[in-house]
């Protein structure tokens, strides 16, 4: 115990010397969070004009309508689909909603789809503009399906109103700032193997589990910290406040961080330098970062791509932050994210406990 | 005996670097282990301090088995290594603090400080010490645990004459105290200073162990004349000199080991006279042999290249 209190004061020690260090787990998080809600803060104010081609002769597709229409974000004309596509392409709608006939039909059974035409060429807005469409259909569904009273539907679609792009950011920046926290944090076993550091504390009586035990209390302390930094500022600039449990919230933290330590362990377990497994990380980092669903909801990427989306840790960590921080409409269950994130780690830790090379 | 080593063999792949050596330590006395780079003294060493397998053999470290107990050694040893491996962004004092919490003793940091001379540099960072510090602070660390047996593995490379001095006086201070030091280095000088008993090994193999005068004695009777000339004379001319046991000749570098110096001395000066231009005398001196002397006789070579 005494050796492992040591050997945790000392990466501490370690921290608060690294400027790299300190910038990429305080500062970088930081600064994009607010580069990016300053950014998103500007588009707010906007309002996006879409078309809306209703051809449901039941009540549902009105109440689409009405519900898009109520939006302060959205400024909806309705018309003929060939016209709207039209002015879609001459950039005087940023989308095109088209309720299809058999809407008033359709049950859980039997979906249909409601078809979003817009520019990909204004990815931004676009962006912006399908994530609160899709946002917005599934409280609708969610409704509809339920058969609660058209009264209280309004009511719902005012709040997902207020599911703003900061509101869907931020609980992915803390999974991005996990990501990289716990990935890079493989680094420092590997930079140690490679100065002869962990060969110097072989010859001590401390053991490999008490050296690992260290690096990782640390990490999971620092996401913690990295977390509540962000999660402050967060209140502060942009008024977000975690909605959901906080233990959950905790215990997402905690777990996300483990699994990507572990992942990064095993990434750079055969790396015999800290400049070869650098470039490791980093392969592993940026898909993960861009296809994770962290920055953009999971439906922007082609069809070919969700086979990764859905394996990728990141997606997981960010669906589950995104629920408990701002009451998002989940991709996943808790326990779902829960469980992969978990397999995620057990089977990392164990490959890595196979494959690491101490020296 | 507080190390027992029994046929020790380590393999790396096609190369034997430890070949088949035994050889003990006895309670408190100042061990050296002498040989050029690359003979197999640190593969040794790591072994007896339970850093490396071994592939074949015994050892044993104060009574223990080192393959069946090495935490329990380890508590009871202190370790250098040979390149200083420490962690940048620590200073001086908390590396040490942080290692003296890896053992169930320890001495106060302080009191290692004044005993390798690092009280003015203990707030430093690692990152910023000199290569003369870093390497006192590695010895430094080798003591924190009041060790029983300190391994050295060539503590005093890159240190500067002051500097290895006062780590010589550390070496003293521990052997008054009643520690066993084991150290290994390729400085002959250094080994016959410090060492009570030296094993002199080469290719992996002990070629001779022995107090440093011993060792000097059954090797050589004779003294040492060491002169240049350009170009070196033959070697027949050499061992035809009179008094001459020995000789060694290394470039233009030539040592005759002689059994009578006078005569030697005076054919080698008339050698040179007759030759005029041609065999100038350089550098000429008369020394006793020394280690490195037998190191040479042993092997045909000198311990550093």
């Amino acid at each position: 115990m005494k050796a492992l209190r040591r050997l945790l004061v000392a990466d501490f020690r370690q921290f608060v010397r690294d400027r790299t260090a300190l910038f990429f787990t305080i500062a970088f998080p930081v600064l994009f969070m607010v580069i990016f809600g300053l950014v998103f803060a500007g588009e707010a104010d906007v309002s996006y004009k879409i078309g809306v081609v209703n051809n449901d002769p039941s009540g549902r597709g009105q109440t689409i309508v009405a519900v898009l229409d109520s939006m302060d974000f959205f400024e909806t004309t309705d018309g003929e689909l060939d016209v709207m596509l039209e002015d879609l392409e001459d950039g005087d709608v940023r989308a095109v909603v088209v309720i299809p006939e058999e809407l008033g039909s359709a049950t859980a059974q039997e979906p249909v789809d409601i078809t979003v035409y817009y520019d990909p060429s204004q990815s931004t807005s676009s962006q912006i503009i399908l994530s609160i469409l899709r946002e917005t259909m599934n409280q609708i569904d969610r409704q509809i399906t339920q058969q609660l009273p058209v009264l209280q539907l309004n009511e719902e679609s005012v709040q997902s109103k207020d599911l703003r792009s900061i509101d869907y950011l931020v609980p992915g920046i803390v999974a991005m700032s996990i990501m990289i926290l716990g990935l890079f944090g493989s680094l420092t076993l590997v930079e140690w193997r490679e100065k002869k550091i962990l060969k110097r504390f072989a010859a001590t009586p401390v053991n490999k589990p008490t050296m690992v035990s260290s690096q990782v209390i640390y990490r999971l302390v620092l996401a913690l910290v990295q977390t509540a930094i962000i999660l402050v500022i967060a209140y502060f600039a942009f008024d977000i406040e975690v909605t959901g449990s906080w233990l959950l919230l905790i215990g997402l933290v905690l777990l996300g961080t483990l699994s990507f330590i572990s992942l990064g362990y095993l990434a750079v377990s055969r790396a015999k330098t800290t400049e070869g497994a650098m470039p490791i990380i980093q392969i592993l980092q940026f898909p993960m970062l861009f296809l994770s669903g962290i920055f953009f909801p999971v439906e922007f990427f082609p069809s070919f791509m969700k086979p990764i989306v859905d394996a990728i840790p990141v997606t997981y960590l960010g669906d589950g932050l995104r629920q408990v921080m701002v009451d998002a409409t989940p991709l996943h269950s808790m326990t779902t994210n829960f469980a992969v994130l978990g397999g995620w780690l057990v089977v990392c830790l164990i490959l890595a406990i196979r494959f690491f090379k101490w020296e | 005996m507080v190390i027992e080593v029994e046929n020790l063999v380590k393999r790396y792949g096609e190369i034997t670097a430890v070949n088949d050596i035994s050889f003990d330590v006895n309670a408190g006395e100042v061990f050296g282990m002498l040989g050029p780079n690359g003979a197999g003294k640190t593969t040794t060493v790591e072994i007896i301090e339970g850093l490396r397998d071994a592939d074949a053999g015994r050892v044993s470290v104060l009574g223990l088995d080192v393959s069946k107990v090495p935490a329990k050694i380890k508590q009871r040893i202190g370790v250098q290594l040979q390149a200083p491996t420490l962690i940048p962004l620590l200073n001086v004092q908390e590396t040490l603090h942080m290692f003296a919490g890896f053992y169930e003793r320890s001495l106060s940091v302080d009191e290692v400080l004044d005993l390798l001379a690092l009280q003015d540099s203990r707030k430093v960072l690692v990152k910023n010490l000199s290569g003369g510090q870093q390497q006192r602070l590695s010895v430094a660390l080798s003591l924190i645990n009041d060790p029983d047996i300190a391994f050295l593995d060539e503590p005093t490379t890159g240190l500067d004459p002051q500097a290895r001095h006062g780590l010589w006086s550390v070496i003293e201070e521990m052997r008054k105290k009643g520690k066993t030091v084991f150290l290994t280095t390729h400085y002959m000088e250094e080994a016959e200073q410090l060492c009570d008993r030296v094993a002199v090994i080469d290719y992996g193999k002990i070629i001779a162990m022995g107090s440093p005068e011993q060792l000097i004695y059954e090797n050589f009777e004779e003294s040492a004349i060491q002169f240049e000339m350009e170009p070196p004379p033959s070697i027949e001319v050499l061992q035809a000199l009179p008094g001459a046991a020995n000789v060694a000749l290394d470039s233009n570098e030539i040592i005759v080991y002689s059994k009578n110096v006078p005569a030697t001395l005076a054919a080698i000066m008339r050698y040179s006279e007759e030759g005029g231009e041609d065999r100038q005398l350089k550098n000429l001196f008369v020394r006793r042999a020394t280690l490195e002397d037998v190191f040479l006789k042993l092997t045909g070579r000198r311990i550093r290249e």
